[in-house]
């Protein structure tokens, strides 16, 4: 079986504007793979004009939750660097009994790659010149609106990336086993 | 070997069965973001019943809201739209998203965005018109069902058949099925995210969200037939399709055509013209009402209505003439006259104590400004004066000025207008204007009591007056107070020197008084109204001074015939007891030409006597010359 890998389009984003956009990403590739029973749930972006899906199920927010806050802990200790959040989906096959123990292999079959540029937050020039002070102030909120707003599109671009990859690839799915499981297995991984 | 399927077979009825949920699937994903107020959005109870239908096939046990394994809430838009479309389910379904724009007519009064909207008149209301609308989003859902049987599905139905080791073509329908389920999850699971992504989403949330009436609306046309765009709308759109998922005898396709933004189409101006009228108003109760006054429109102007009409509402005896008030507050009750700047509605200089309608003796802009008293005091409103009065004058032929609106609006510039008066009224003593004052506040500003003594000295009258009236507001709020000394110090500062300095325009924009209050505004104008014995004593000055030795004025003689039992000590009572005997101006001036004459008589006189003693040897004189 083949592993269908997606590198999402790079997005340069705050650490303030992290979880947000990682919430975003995670719910909607979890909403195409979670193939159970679900009851969809809209949710706004609070930093972003875009509302995305989540699929009703505790479990599932809490351990994207708990990987965003692990992500983030790691940016904190290294600011301004790229970084990879992987979303993998696996089966778990051929357990295989060994004398140290049940062997578990996963065979993965779909990666996906958020690709994140994260920047700090330019600092106020400091000047003496009221005027000067201000006009940096000003500019520098025209600044991070126009960056806001470009990572909005960004977002959305990736959005629209997620569902024409979805909808192009289906034949690496595996079959339903049970459909009273909501999503196929998967792990996240964060850089360490 | 292929077999050629049977519609009867129950395989077939699932394979049915799929397709037709397919397109009810679908149909509900997109009316659910797409249709205001019919959303499930809007339910609170969930419904997982599936709806009876004719088609629907017993061996269907699955909830029609759960198909595909996405469970939504019921939508009646949606089932009540499908109900009418599946009978025939290899059409294609269109559904065409409508963005309408609605234009505001007068017919309802309704919240719009922020804008309050007033009633255009009493009995009339705005309502929306549908004005233009635009297909801002296409789905085309379909079912194509292949022409040739040797098809790459039978090969691969075949080969399900073949390892199910069934054999048979409905058991390879029904594992080429399950096979392709999760093809139509993972559709619908990309189709709701999709749907949430497109610029019409983020209008109809914000439809969904307000709850408040816009000239902006969606709606949705189903039908089963493909009109093609313009090339024009073609241009602006985007398409998406999403991957086709094929069945056993054919093909469901999804696919969209959509707008790529909005906000072009949201901009365009359509609020009509009356709106921007009201936008002015609006604003007006709690702006300056010179603001307010200014951006009015002339009584020509039809359309602007909202303000006229309100006046209308509270003067409702004055006939369908709008008039615009001098006073701002919108929720203006009948003492709304009250509040208005007396000052601005006083008649020109009258006796005091001249009950009798004013003659017409002032120069002639005074006899203008006295003409349009007249009118003035039919409709001046006071909560001072008897509810009726048989020598109101009512009757008077006060003329409706035509440009009653004009006048309210030129508020602002009566103290521009008729220098001539404001030259004649130069002469009002302090004390005057100080009454004046404190009348205006009194006429403005009476619900507020106090303050009103707070902000001016004045006599002990005065504040008593003042103390009679009600300590607490009952009436409106505290900013009339404010409106009205705000008019008084504009006046103050423009240059206005007196109250009385001009009538005309005043007197017609107060036409809508009843006449109760224009006969109490005329008795306080009268009371108040300075004493035309001071122009006549200011004209009187010079011979005055030479007479007032052997002939003293008429002052003093006032003084000694009316007031000996009287002994005024402060020039204020002495004025006023000169009112009280004041002759009229044509007396006064004849007055002053006798005056005139006794004087020349004594000086001829003189100069005869001093003649008579030089007549010799002036006359000498005389002939030398000659």
């Amino acid at each position: 079986m083949n592993c269908e890998t997606c590198q999402l389009k790079e997005l340069v984003v705050e650490p303030p504007e992290i979880r947000e956009v990682l919430r975003c990403i995670l719910h909607t590739i979890l909403f195409h793979r979670a193939l159970g029973l679900v009851r969809p749930k809209d949710v706004e972006c609070e930093l972003f004009d875009i509302t995305y899906v989540q699929c009703e199920d505790h479990e599932l927010e809490k351990k994207i939750d708990e990987k965003i806050n692990q992500f983030i802990g790691w940016v904190e200790k290294h600011p301004n660097r790229k970084s990879q959040v992987c979303i993998s989906f696996y089966e778990v096959k051929n357990k295989h009994a060994t004398w140290f123990g049940n062997k578990i292999e996963r065979f993965y079959w779909e990666q996906w790659y958020i690709n994140l540029h994260i920047i700090s937050p330019k600092p106020h020039g400091k000047s003496h010149n009221t005027k000067a002070h201000v006009v940096t102030g000003e500019n520098a909120f025209e600044e991070s609106n126009s960056r806001c707003a470009a990572l909005e599109s960004s977002l959305r671009e990736v959005l629209f990336q997620i569902i024409k990859f979805v909808n192009e690839k289906k034949d690496h799915i595996p079959p339903l086993q049970n459909s009273e499981i909501v999503s196929y297995p998967y792990e996240i991984s964060t850089p360490r | 070997m292929a077999t050629s399927p049977s519609h009867s077979s129950p395989e077939s009825a699932i394979i049915e069965q799929v397709i037709t949920e397919f397109f009810a699937k679908s149909l509900h994903i997109i009316l659910e973001s797409r249709s205001p107020y019919v959303s499930s959005r809007n339910y609170t109870v969930d419904q997982f019943m599936s709806s009876p239908s004719s088609s629907c096939s017993s061996s269907s046990s699955m909830p029609r809201d759960k198909w595909f394994n996405l469970a939504l809430r019921d939508c009646p838009a949606a089932l009540e739209n499908f109900d009418i479309w599946r009978k025939s389910n290899l059409e294609p379904l269109v559904i065409d998203i409508i963005l309408i724009r609605r234009a505001l007519v007068p017919d309802v009064a309704r919240p719009l965005g922020g804008c309050l909207l007033r009633n255009f008149s009493e009995n009339s209301d705005l309502a929306l018109e549908p004005k233009s609308w635009k297909i801002v989003e296409r789905w085309i859902v379909q079912y194509e069902r292949h022409k040739s049987s040797s098809s790459k599905n039978h090969k691969d139905i075949r080969k399900c058949g073949t390892k199910n080791n069934g054999g048979s073509s409905c058991s390879s329908e029904t594992a080429f099925y399950k096979k392709t389920y999760k093809r139509y999850i993972i559709l619908f699971r990309s189709l709701y995210v999709f749907i949430r992504l497109l610029p019409t989403y983020k209008l109809f949330h914000e439809l969904n969200s307000s709850g408040q009436i816009c000239p902006l609306s969606l709606s949705h046309r189903i039908s089963s037939s493909i009109q093609p765009f313009t090339q024009e709308d073609e241009a602006k759109m985007n398409q998406f399709t999403f991957v086709p998922i094929d069945t056993p005898r054919g093909r469901l396709s999804l696919s969209v055509q959509y707008l790529r933004t909005l906000e072009d189409i949201r901009s365009e101006p359509s609020a009509p013209l009356s709106l921007q009228f009201i936008l002015d108003y609006i604003g007006s109760p709690t702006t300056d009402p010179f603001r307010r006054l200014k951006s009015l429109p002339s009584a020509q102007s039809s359309p602007a209505l909202v303000s006229f009409t309100r006046q209308h509402s509270w003067s409702n005896d004055h006939g369908a003439l709008a008039s615009v008030p001098l006073c701002p507050s919108v929720a203006c009750s009948e003492a709304c006259g009250i509040r208005c700047n007396p000052s601005l509605c006083l008649p020109p200089l009258t006796h005091r104590n001249d009950h009798s309608p004013p003659v017409i003796s002032e120069p002639q802009n005074a006899a203008v400004t006295h003409k349009n008293n007249m009118s003035f005091d039919e409709f001046w409103p006071s909560p001072f004066s008897p509810t009726s009065s048989p020598s109101s004058p009512a009757h008077l032929p006060g003329q409706r000025s035509p440009n009653a609106l004009q006048s309210g609006s030129s508020q602002i510039d009566i103290a521009k207008a008729h220098p001539i008066t404001a030259s004649q009224t130069k002469a009002c003593s302090s004390e005057g204007k100080l009454q004046i004052k404190m009348d205006t506040l009194r006429y403005g500003n009476y619900q507020t009591g106090p303050t009103l003594v707070k902000g001016f000295p004045s006599g002990k009258d005065d504040t008593e007056k003042l103390a009679e009236l009600p300590s607490s507001s009952t009436q409106g709020p505290l900013s009339r107070s404010f409106s009205g000394s705000s008019l008084l110090d504009k006046f103050d500062d423009s240059g206005f020197a007196c109250p009385f300095a001009d009538y005309k325009d005043v007197t017609e924009s107060c036409n809508r008084r009843s006449p109760d209050a224009v006969v109490g505004a005329v008795v306080q104008m009268l009371l108040t109204a300075a004493p035309l014995r001071q122009d006549l004593s200011n004209l009187c000055r010079p011979p005055q001074v030479f007479m007032d030795e052997s002939l003293n004025p008429c002052v003093q003689h006032d003084q000694a015939n009316t007031e000996q039992s009287e002994c005024p000590a402060s020039t204020s009572e002495v004025l006023a007891s000169v009112l009280l005997k004041s002759k009229t101006a044509a007396e006064g001036l004849e007055e002053l030409r006798r005056y005139k004459e006794l004087k020349e008589s004594i000086l001829k006189q003189g100069a005869s006597r001093s003649s008579d003693v030089d007549s010799g040897p002036k006359s000498a004189g005389t002939n030398d010359q000659s």
